[in-house]
């Protein structure tokens, strides 16, 4: 099977480089083959009633954390926010 | 619009629920504080953090599901959305794919006097995005608020039922004021608490559905209206001249009054959804399911559907009502009595009440209106122990003094005479001493017949029973 | 004898009896990190001034007589996907260089309350993608047995220090084997607990169905020890259950007379070295001496047991490593035309190849049109693997298998054959995939005098059983020996 690298690349946001791309093909397609040896199994997925977790009470905390804590990792703040490149959408 | 086509068309909804704290953390769910202040580590996606689901959120959207007809899923699970962009932190949405926690229901709307039934695919929690901010101040970037990011939304999901712009508008009424009935959303529609993405497509009479087209970005119900019309015409114009409608997504501007293509269907999202791992299974006992659709009360939709096809009220003033908690409330204690019409009780409630709601500010609570007092106080006007006017004057005290009716129209000697031999000594002196309007009255002049009625009951000091005032003059001018 | 070849449970007698203090203690292991790092580089970040500053403080307790848990003072290092307060948490990316977590994981606050002392970050694969530890952004880790080789990995950072006597006990993380097979390789004990045992609220995701914090130690008093303090429910992990505490050392007893021990032959088969496959059995042999009842089982469906794992592990993996994009924290590539790119440029410049090819392979295994006949398939064969578990553990306590096929491998000699790379972990991802528990406890060496680790399984929760196993092994090998450096 064929797989389509540079549009995984692209969902994944990654820039795979032209030079790199046999090479993760190649990676890719030894993965897949090892991947492929697996039987089919006529069975349906279900959801495990038995593995119910328990809910969080609806319960606010506030000042947990300064704003400048939070964003002191951020490469970019402006205005206490965090700054992209513009968005169009 | 072009006569042989057929719209149709399907909203998904999205209402930001009320809760305390966000859906995923304890971080306070509130809208308009200043940016990046309403965070924490978990909602803004740190390495190692992990979700922990608000148990309000499931009750609110059963809840919604109940209001709404729907089979509830007590044993559901959330999934993983996954798409890149700046204001979702994980790069991920936690929501719901295949089996979302409430789906097959419907609601009945009444669109212009008809009743119609939207089904309701279904109803899913899921968290809400950051926000974008823009300026040309930014040179080149945008900001991003993560305080919106994880507020719980809920999304619902119509079938394809609706057939009109003007259709979709009720609908989107409709789910406002359940959604305010269970106190469950703000649905303040400034601040985005409710949004919507229209479905649209279009055929000929006769022929199968059309292609649909989606459109983001309506932030009101008015341009939710706007955007259909516009998109239903668009798409005619196409197909008129021979051009072929593509599945596509498509961005609402209101202030342009148009729509503007987003993504064609060869650039659509693959959001690889799969099973959220952070999280278990959700399972909701029955017992709870069952609690929680004993707290549903009859919903706005079933108040107007009854107010206009039993009570034979006006659609507007049933709307009114209807869409109103408390004065639906209190109409339903009166209507309850099963005394009076519901014209005597609704021109109460629309009339002097809402008029003092608005001036004063207050909340029908507030005041001290009730099933009881306003019954009281129609009854005295039906059997003409007091006049309108008078009802007045009595509804201006009781609406703030708990203060019995009887009295207020004793105090203030409110009780119409309506003795026939005291009004008939009235009538005499009125003509008496009116000849020339009598003159004017008999020479055909028979707007002369208000003025005397009035002297009659200034004569009176507004104590006559001006029905039966004016059939007495009648009588005597022959 | 050097204090940093004591094991844990030695030194928190001396600490109790006020032989040592933990300042001498810290001071000592931060002098044999001086001394031998350059040869191991087990370290990504050291926290020596604010270790040494902390043992003081639990000195001061100690001297006040406070009843402390046996892991006050206690020199331990932390595998760097564990989110340390203040201290930057690199996962060995260069992704995250500089990110410095304002938060607490809870294995960390349960440590800190304990008075463990913290030494550093430990190396790993990045984002622990890897089972050699050479995908590092920063370094590559050498086995303390023979300096050519790998340790293992992830958790090579971690196994590597407590083998060189760089911390006194690790805590590492394991996906599919990164705590039992570097322990493996570098002759020391490590314990991958029950799914949902240990919070795994501050461990930066790989695989979170998958993923699990764990002690790495000398002896398997050190693991049961650590365990005590680190396991138990946490309402800020969503997938962590709730049960009764248990206090693993003090039950712990070296008698297995009676106890099953199942053999599954799929785990002695091909690929299998000779000297693992004899070692282990001759530890088997022993138990039986002791009493142990022997067992063959069939767990048919361990084949496919690797590619389930690479499936699930890489799916949720590409959507756990989606959030490093250059925004709220972490790398931004610095030239860049718009978002998309720089999205692009951030993520490529940022991750190594391994994390790259994970990251791709998750992405196309729940792409449109893949999803069913990869990433569900998975999932129902993990059901499967999972019920073949539940079915032995109906008749046996407890399973015993090599933790490795082989012994620890040369530098550079796998690194460009992913294939083979994953092979390495046939022994262990399975246990991962069947949410179980498992240790790796050593029990010989090959030829070239490179440990050999015996890999003992247990039914879900039942640690107490393993560590049971192994410390009655343990008593009949003997105990940790320090490799010569």
């Amino acid at each position: 099977m064929n797989i389509d690298i540079k549009h995984i690349a692209k969902l994944s946001r990654l820039k795979i480089d032209d030079d790199e791309l046999e090479k993760f093909e190649a990676d890719m397609q030894n993965i897949v083959e090892m991947v492929e040896r697996m039987p089919n199994i006529d069975e349906e997925l279900t959801i495990d009633e038995n593995n119910a977790m328990k809910l969080r009470e609806d319960k606010a905390v506030t000042n947990k954390y300064t704003r400048e804590e939070l964003l002191s990792n951020a490469p970019f703040v402006k205005a206490g926010c965090l700054v992209v490149p513009k968005t169009v959408e | 619009m072009n006569k042989d086509y057929e719209v149709v068309i399907g909203l998904e909804t999205h209402a930001e629920l009320s809760t305390e704290s966000k859906i995923y953390c304890d971080c306070k769910n509130a809208f308009g504080l200043e940016v990046n202040s309403q965070v924490c580590p978990i909602c803004m996606g740190m390495p190692g953090t992990l979700p922990t689901l608000n148990e309000k959120v499931v009750e609110y959207a059963i809840m919604m599901g109940h209001a709404l007809n729907c089979k509830i899923n007590r044993v559901c699970k959330q999934d993983r959305k996954n798409y890149f962009y700046p204001d979702l932190p994980k790069a991920y949405q936690i929501s719901q794919d295949d089996v979302p926690l409430c789906q097959n229901g419907y609601v009945d709307i009444l669109v212009n006097g008809e009743e119609r039934r939207i089904g309701i695919t279904r109803i899913h929690i899921e968290e809400d995005a950051g926000k974008l901010l823009h300026s040309d101040k930014f040179h080149g970037s945008s900001l991003v608020d993560l305080n919106r990011c994880g507020v719980p939304l809920i999304e619902i999901v119509s079938e394809p039922d609706i057939r009109s712009s003007e259709e979709a508008k009720v609908y989107l009424e409709t789910l406002k004021s359940i959604l305010q009935y269970l106190d469950i959303c703000d649905c303040k529609m400034q601040e985005g608490s409710i949004r919507c993405d229209v479905n649209v497509s279009v055929h000929k009479k006769g022929t199968p559905f059309g292609t649909r087209t989606e459109m983001k970005n309506v932030n009101s119900f008015s341009a939710a209206v706007r955007g259909i019309d516009y998109e239903v015409n668009r798409q005619i114009e196409v197909l008129e001249n021979g051009g072929e409608i593509s599945q596509e997504t498509r961005r609402w501007d209101d202030v342009k009054g148009e729509s503007i293509l987003m993504r064609s269907k060869e650039d659509a999202h693959d959001y690889r959804y799969f099973p959220e791992p952070d999280l278990r299974t959700i399972v909701v006992e029955q017992e709870k399911v069952d609690e929680l659709k004993a707290l549903i009360p009859e919903l706005p939709n079933a108040k107007l559907l009854k107010y206009v096809k039993e009570f034979g009220m006006a659609q507007k003033d049933a709307t009114f009502i209807a869409e109103n908690a408390e004065l639906a409330y209190l109409f339903d204690s009166c209507m309850a009595k099963g005394k009076f019409s519901a014209k005597s009780y609704s021109t109460w409630i629309l009339g002097d009440l809402v008029k003092y709601l608005n001036e004063t500010g207050k909340a029908l609570s507030d005041t001290n209106i009730n099933a009881e007092n306003l019954t009281a106080l129609v009854e005295k006007i039906e059997s003409n122990v007091i006049s309108n006017a008078g009802g007045k004057k009595v509804f201006a005290v009781i609406i703030e003094e708990d203060k019995d009716v009887d009295k207020i129209i004793e105090e203030q000697g409110l009780a119409q005479v309506s003795d026939v031999s005291a009004l008939e000594k009235i009538a005499e002196d009125v003509l008496a001493a009116n000849e020339k309007s009598v003159t004017d009255y008999k020479n055909g002049k028979t707007n002369a017949l208000g003025y005397l009625v009035g002297q009659c009951m200034k004569a009176s000091k507004g104590k006559a029973n001006p029905g039966m005032m004016k059939e007495i003059i009648l009588k005597k001018l022959g | 004898m050097e204090l940093y070849n004591k094991t844990l449970s030695e030194l928190a007698l001396m600490l109790r009896e006020k032989k040592i203090s933990s300042a001498e203690l810290t001071k000592s292991i931060f002098d044999r990190i001086e001394a031998v790092e350059d040869k191991i580089e087990a370290y990504v970040t050291l926290n020596k001034e604010n270790a040494l500053k902390a043992a003081e403080e639990i000195d001061k307790k100690i001297s006040c007589g406070e009843d402390l848990s046996p892991l006050a003072g206690i020199p331990i290092g932390i595998k760097d996907n564990i989110s340390t307060k203040g201290l930057r948490t690199t996962c060995s990316s260069k992704m995250l260089e500089n990110y410095v977590p304002p938060f607490n994981a809870t294995v960390m606050n349960k440590l800190c309350d304990a008075g463990a002392v913290i030494t550093g970050k430990l190396n790993m694969d990045e984002f622990a993608m890897g089972s050699s530890t050479e995908t590092s952004y920063y370094k590559k880790t050498k086995n303390p047995y023979d300096q050519t080789r790998i340790p293992g990995g992830s958790s090579g950072g971690s196994a590597a220090a407590v083998a060189a006597g760089e911390a006194v006990a690790a805590l590492g993380s394991d996906t599919g084997g990164s705590i039992r097979q570097p322990a493996s390789y570098c002759g020391v004990v490590g314990l991958k607990p029950t799914y949902g045992s240990v919070s795994r609220f501050g461990l930066v995701a790989f695989a979170s169905s998958l993923d699990q914090i764990g002690p790495i130690g000398k002896s398997v008093e050190d693991v049961a020890i650590i365990q005590s303090v680190i396991n138990g429910y946490d309402k800020m992990d969503g997938t962590s259950q709730y049960r009764e505490y248990t206090d693993y050392k003090a039950n712990l007893k070296s008698d297995v007379k009676g106890l099953k021990i199942g053999i599954p032959k799929e785990y002695f088969g091909v690929g299998i070295d000779d000297n693992v496959k004899s070692s282990v059995m001759n530890a088997v042999k022993q138990l039986e001496g002791e009493g142990a009842i022997i067992k063959e089982i069939s767990l048919p469906s361990t084949d496919y047991a690797l590619s389930s794992y690479y499936i699930i592990s890489s799916a949720e993996a590409s959507s756990n490593l989606a959030r490093y994009d250059g925004v709220k924290y972490g790398f931004r590539a610095e030239n860049y035309d718009g978002l998309i790119d720089m999205y692009e440029r951030t993520r490529s410049e940022g991750f190594g190849d391994e994390v790259k090819r994970r990251i791709m392979l998750g992405t196309f295994v729940l792409s449109s049109g893949f999803y069913d006949a990869y990433y569900k398939k998975a999932k129902l064969l993990q059901r499967r693997i999972s019920n073949e578990f539940t079915e032995n553990f109906k008749d046996i306590d407890v399973i015993a298998t090599p933790t490795v096929p082989t012994t620890a491998f040369k530098i550079g000699e796998h690194f460009n054959d992913p294939v083979k790379m994953y092979a390495t972990d046939i022994c262990t991802v399975t246990i991962n995939i069947a949410g179980l528990p498992a240790m790796s406890i050593p029990c010989g060496y090959d030829n070239n005098g490179l440990p050999i680790g015996l890999q003992l399984i247990g039914d879900k929760f039942a640690e107490q059983t393993l560590l049971n196993t192994a410390y009655a092994y343990e008593q009949l090998k003997g105990g940790f020996k320090l490799p010569t450096l």
